[in-house]
């Protein structure tokens, strides 16, 4: 390892403490109400009495209930089977951008959604990893966040992973603005494994109404090293409503994309609260089962 | 050169660009204004969006318009356009070179620029025309040259010589310039027209042949002849005044104009504040007017310079030297220390009625003898044997003045610089053990310097010493007293004179120095002394400073020649001696010696010089000259484009918003800081606001230094509010509420006594403070440090002694001792034989009794036994800190050791007496 490894490693811990307070803060504000199967299985909680049946092992017995009456009855525990939950941040240039309209990048916002949901679910007792996780390793405990967040942010790959355990939930935070082929593609590999997910589009406001004026050269932020070509638009209140009509398009894409397999789409925009898209996220992901 | 009709373009070829401007168009047209760049992410959505109303992004036609119109300006300004070309230039059009000569001395300085912008015309004029010209300037160059006729050259070339000429101050010389012409005649034999530009005043001495007669025929005979002239205002000058007793006389001479006119002289000091205007009005037909500048003699004296009240160049100035000799005065004390104190310091009363009318010098006397002083005070100061005594008999018998005040030293030890004996000790009049009035003055005899000054009835005198009687005493005395006792005795040593006033030079002895017959005596004996001689002779004197044409002084040019110092009233004004300063430059201890060359002392007397027959007249200045109309041109046309800069910027909407908020908040910023100089001066006239100033004097009080810890702070308010009772219940003081105090800010003139908790980490008082605490100290009042950790109560503020080494150590703390057992602080009130406080048992010091400035009183008292904390009461009228060790034995001697404080910053070493009863008594008893 060099040093200059370790240096970068040390003041992302350092930047990391703050994000994960503000992810628990957000997430502390989501009541934490749904959960366990509600039905009879391995777990530590009682969930009901029934009668011994021939074939139950006698260490299955409850013998303080059986003395209360004649029968014999065997104590059952709730089955709470721990979720695994694979979560990925897109880690494009894009990410990296704020308008003046908003006070975080989007990959700020996404990076503290994620985190959120991601205490929230280690307080529920869930498996939380990142989607490709680097050492396959989850996160599993109160205390697992903070290390869960060192990870992140060393985290900057494609959401895919061949380790992923079958029926695992997935949460994609992204802008997903590259081509729709391309989401789809992704989805679908995921989607077959099979897992179950959710798209957050996280956009700036200015993404979503285009609010400059006048003759503007708009430049990509990977400009720089792809070349990408700039674009001048001579009258920019003009294309405006052509811009909004593009972006529906698209996003009605994603959310074709995100029904077709039968996962969530939402959209989460970075001048809004964190803890309203959390909320939402938390109760498109619990009532299952 | 191309005219259309009022305008003539000077470089016409330029205009060809001016069909060129639709190419601007086309170009403006086809090029839209620059984007502005925005990063945005989803720039793929923005891709290949059809192209919708591009016909914005081309520049609007109005914004065509004013770029066309800009340009267009830019194109005619460089054309070089004039307006009314050939307007008063005088010159006809023709092809013959041209001689511009320009009268340059000093009568030519007051319309200079009309007098240029003429000649500068005719040389333009001559310029566009193509021919050559020559310049003449009849007055001798800076450098001594005689006045020469430049080379004939294009009269373009031309222009740079006549921008540099100046007004000289001294005459011009037409004998020197007809000799220059015909020298130029003879190298150029063709005709020529010429312009003469003059002054309209013969120079040439009274006597000798006419010079401007001759210089304007000879022109006149090589070609036409054109003479400009002012007209409309005359020639003014002003003549050297005359000092008469309380007056100057200044007169201001003109050539005779037909009407009444008023001319108006300034008189100023060095700085060139105006101390006085005098109008002088002069007679229609009159060559001169005369009025008089009245101004006390105080205020003559720093009067440098004198002018007319408008444009007259250096024939309008006269610099006023010291005619009269300057008679400096040293003053001397006998105690340094105290001798400023004000009211009853011994130098205070001098320093004041001194001041106005003589340069006083300060210092030890061995600096002020170093230097040249006409008078040397000492006030009650003895001189012992030995060097000093030496130097001073020297000093009088060269000449010298030496006054002397009497006063308790020099009652004690007289020495014999004196003009009469002294009797040992000195005499009280008047007073509790006295039958004896205080004794009135009686008229001055008339053999006296004082002889004829009134005697005021309420000067009176209590004490003073005596002479012996002596033969000669009666002829010696200057003053008496109504019983004839001298009071002013003086007696000549050698050149010189020894003055004594027998009383002292405060209000001591007697009330003379408070009286206006003390400024006058003294102003009598200055003027009686010999002045400090000047530089004579022939010793040459070098030229200080100069006066241009202009009246205005600087440096002297490199040409100025020293002159000796007994001519200086003979000379007239040259290029080798320009009017101005000379004199002696300052050297060690000596003042700049200076004296002052006027111009108009060696000009002959004005006379006019009638233009000759036959001549064109031109006046000068009143005539529009033609204008450049270039460079306006091309201001409108930068006008017009910083416009278009912003324009553009808001077409590209660069001017955004919060820009245009940020320019308004910075417009506002600007006006607050413009309007915030004027709110506190309306604050202070609020009804209600805080206290008046001088409210602190109205009542006594006790003050303390407030610490920035307000549990201390507190703790010493209880502490003094707790004293102030106490001393009030038991004394005849009268205390009102104590008040906290910031060295520096407020004033501490009101307190007596100031109460200093130092804190261990108080931070050492800045220079304000230690200026305004020294002062405390120096006038009288008393501070009493604590550092609360002393005795007793050691450890109970640790680091307190090293923060009041720091908080003293820009203060003048005099030598200290601990309290002795018979000192006044333990017998102002209450006999004590202990100083407790909160604390007891350690040392309380005062300073040591070497030093007799304020009686003995000691500046600081220095202790740690925290008294505010045994003074303090709390509301209920309980003492809320216990002393210790303790006892109500403690508390009550710490309320006496207040009470003892108190009437020891009140009343000084008054109860010091009781020190001396045994003394006393026993004196009685012999």
């Amino acid at each position: 390892m060099s040093g200059a490894a370790a240096t970068r490693a040390e003041a992302l811990g350092a930047a990391l403490p703050p994000l994960v307070v503000a992810a628990e803060r957000v997430a502390a504000t989501v009541m934490q109400g749904v959960h366990g199967r509600r039905r009879a299985g391995t777990g530590d909680a009682f969930w009901q009495f029934r009668p011994f049946v021939p074939g139950d092992p006698s260490s299955r017995v409850d013998w303080r209930q059986s003395a209360r009456s004649d029968r014999l009855f065997v104590r059952e525990t709730e089955w709470e089977a721990a979720q695994t939950v694979a979560l990925w941040r897109e880690p494009g240039e894009t990410m990296r951008w704020r308008s003046h309209l908003s006070a975080a990048t989007k990959r700020e916002r996404a990076e503290l959604l994620l985190l959120a949901l991601a205490a929230l679910l280690l307080r529920g007792g869930e498996r939380v990893r990142l989607l490709p996780s680097p050492d396959r390793r989850a996160f599993a405990g109160r205390g697992a966040l903070p290390a869960l967040a060192e990870s992140l942010a060393r985290h900057d790959a494609a959401p895919a992973d061949a380790a992923i355990p079958r029926h695992a939930r997935v949460v994609l935070f992204g802008d997903f603005l590259a081509p729709l082929e391309e989401v789809s593609r992704t989805v679908a590999a995921l989607a077959a494994r099979p897992v179950r997910g959710h798209l957050v589009q996280v956009l700036d406001p200015a993404e979503e109404t285009l609010p400059y004026a006048g003759r503007v050269r708009f430049e990509g932020l990977a400009a720089p090293r792809t070349g990408e070509e700039p674009v001048l638009v001579p009258r920019v209140e003009g294309v405006r409503a052509l811009y909004a009509e593009r972006l529906a398009q698209h996003r009605a894409g994603l959310m074709a994309i995100a029904a077709g397999v039968g996962w969530g789409f939402a959209v989460h925009h970075t001048d809004q609260p964190p803890e309203a898209a959390l909320l939402a996220l938390w109760l498109a992901l619990a009532p299952q089962g | 050169m191309l005219s259309l009709g009022p305008v003539a373009f000077a470089a016409p070829w330029l205009l060809l660009a001016l069909p060129a401007l639709p190419l601007l168009w086309w170009l403006l047209r086809v090029t839209p204004p620059a984007p502005r760049r925005q990063v945005f992410p989803p720039i793929r959505l923005l891709r290949d969006l059809p192209a919708v109303e591009q016909t914005p992004a081309r520049t609007p036609w109005w914004l065509l318009a004013l770029r066309i119109l800009a340009a267009a300006l830019v194109v005619l300004g460089l054309a070089r356009p004039v307006l009314g070309p050939g307007a008063g230039t005088g010159v006809a059009a023709g092809a013959a070179p041209l001689l511009v000569v320009v009268d340059d001395g000093w009568a030519a300085a007051p319309d200079w620029p009309a007098r240029m912008a003429a000649a500068a015309a005719a040389v333009e004029r001559a310029g566009r025309e193509g021919r050559r010209a020559a310049l003449l300037a009849t007055a001798p160059a800076e450098t001594g040259a005689p006045p020469a006729v430049s080379a004939l050259m294009p009269a373009e070339e031309l222009r740079a010589r006549l921008a540099a000429l100046r007004p000289k101050p001294w005459a011009p010389d037409r004998a020197a310039a007809l000799a220059a012409l015909r020298r130029f005649r003879e190298a150029h034999p063709g005709g020529f027209e010429s312009l003469f530009v003059t002054d309209g005043v013969e120079h040439a001495p009274a006597g000798a042949p006419e010079g401007f007669a001759p210089l304007a025929a000879a022109l006149a005979e090589a070609g036409p002849l054109t003479v400009a002239r002012a007209e409309g205002r005359p020639v003014r000058r002003l003549a050297p005044p005359s000092a008469e007793a309380d007056r100057l006389g200044v007169t201001v001479q003109q050539i005779p104009i037909a009407a009444d006119a008023e001319a108006a002289v300034l008189a100023r000091t060095g700085d060139g504040r105006v101390l006085a205007r005098a109008a002088v009005p002069i007679a229609a037909g009159a060559a001169e007017g005369r009025a008089a500048l009245e101004l006390p003699l105080e205020i003559r004296n720093q009067v440098v310079r004198l002018e007319l009240d408008e444009p007259a160049g250096a024939a309008g100035v006269v610099l006023l030297d010291e005619r009269f000799r300057r008679r400096p005065v040293g003053l001397v004390a006998g105690g340094e220390g105290t001798a400023d104190a004000p009211l009853i310091g011994e130098l205070f009363y001098l320093d004041r009625a001194l001041a106005p009318f003589t340069e006083i010098r300060r210092g030890a006397l061995d600096q002020i003898l170093a230097r040249r002083v006409a008078v040397l005070v000492l006030a009650d100061r003895t001189v012992p044997e030995g060097p000093e005594r030496e130097r001073l008999e020297r000093f009088v018998r060269e000449g010298g003045t030496l006054v002397r005040f009497a006063g308790p030293r020099l009652a004690e030890r007289p020495d014999p610089l004196l003009p009469v004996a002294l009797r040992a000790g000195e005499r009280q009049l008047g007073g509790a053990l006295s039958w004896e009035q205080p004794q009135r003055l009686a008229a001055f005899p008339d053999h006296s310097p004082f002889a004829g000054l009134p005697v005021p009835e309420e000067v009176t005198v209590e004490r003073q010493v005596l002479a012996e009687p002596a033969p000669r005493l009666a002829e010696r005395s200057w003053a008496r007293l109504a019983d004839g006792t001298p009071l002013v005795t003086a007696d000549a040593r050698g050149a010189g004179r020894i003055v004594l006033f027998h009383v002292t030079a405060n209000a001591e002895w007697s009330n003379l120095p408070l009286s206006g017959l003390f400024v006058e005596m003294l102003r009598r004996i200055v003027a009686l002394s010999a002045g400090v001689a000047g530089v004579e002779g022939e010793q040459p004197l070098a030229p200080l400073e100069t006066l241009d044409g202009f009246g205005r002084l600087g440096p002297a040019p490199p040409a100025a020649a020293a002159l000796p110092a007994n001519r200086i009233e003979a000379i007239a004004a040259s290029p080798r001696h320009p009017p101005g300063w000379y004199g002696t430059p300052a050297q060690e201890g000596e003042a700049t010696y200076r004296r002052a060359l006027n111009l108009t002392a060696g000009l002959p007397p004005l006379r006019a010089a009638p233009p000759p027959a036959g001549a064109a007249l031109l006046p000068i200045g009143g005539l529009p000259a033609e204008r450049d109309l270039g460079p306006w041109l091309l201001a409108a046309a930068f006008l017009l484009l910083a416009l278009d800069m912003l324009v553009s910027l808001g077409l590209r909407g660069l001017l955004s918003a919060p820009r245009r908020a940020a320019a308004r908040a910075g417009a506002a910023v600007l006006l607050l800081a413009l309007l915030a100089p004027a709110a506190p001066v309306q604050a202070q006239r609020v009804p209600g606001g805080p206290e008046p100033e001088g409210a602190a004097a109205l009542a006594t009080r006790l003050a303390y230094v407030a610490t920035g810890d307000a549990a201390v702070d507190e703790i010493v308010r209880s502490g003094l509010v707790g004293l102030s009772d106490y001393v009030n219940r038991r004394t005849a003081a009268a205390l009102a509420e104590p008040v906290a105090v910031v060295p520096g800010r407020d004033d501490l003139a009101f307190y007596p006594l100031l109460y200093w908790a130092v804190t261990p980490d108080a931070p050492q008082p800045d220079a304000r403070a230690v200026e305004a605490l020294n002062a405390f100290m120096r006038h009288g009042g008393i501070i009493l440090f604590d550092t609360r950790s002393e005795g007793s109560g050691e450890g109970f503020a640790p680091g307190a002694r090293a923060a009041l080494r720091r908080v003293t150590r820009d203060l003048a703390i005099p030598p200290l001792a601990p309290v002795p057992e018979d000192h006044v602080l333990r017998r102002a009130f209450y006999l004590l034989s202990e100083l407790p406080g909160r604390f007891a048992g350690g040392t309380v010091w005062v300073a040591r009794e070497v030093d007799r400035a304020n009686d003995s009183v000691s500046p600081v008292i220095v202790g740690g036994h925290d008294w505010a904390g045994a003074w303090a009461i709390d509301s209920r009228g309980n003492n809320p800190y216990a002393a210790i060790p303790g006892g109500a034995r403690q508390r009550t001697l710490a309320y006496r050791f207040g009470v003892n404080l108190v009437m020891y910053a009140l009343t000084g070493n008054y109860k010091g007496d009781q020190v001396h009863v045994p003394a006393i008594l026993e004196r009685l008893g012999n």
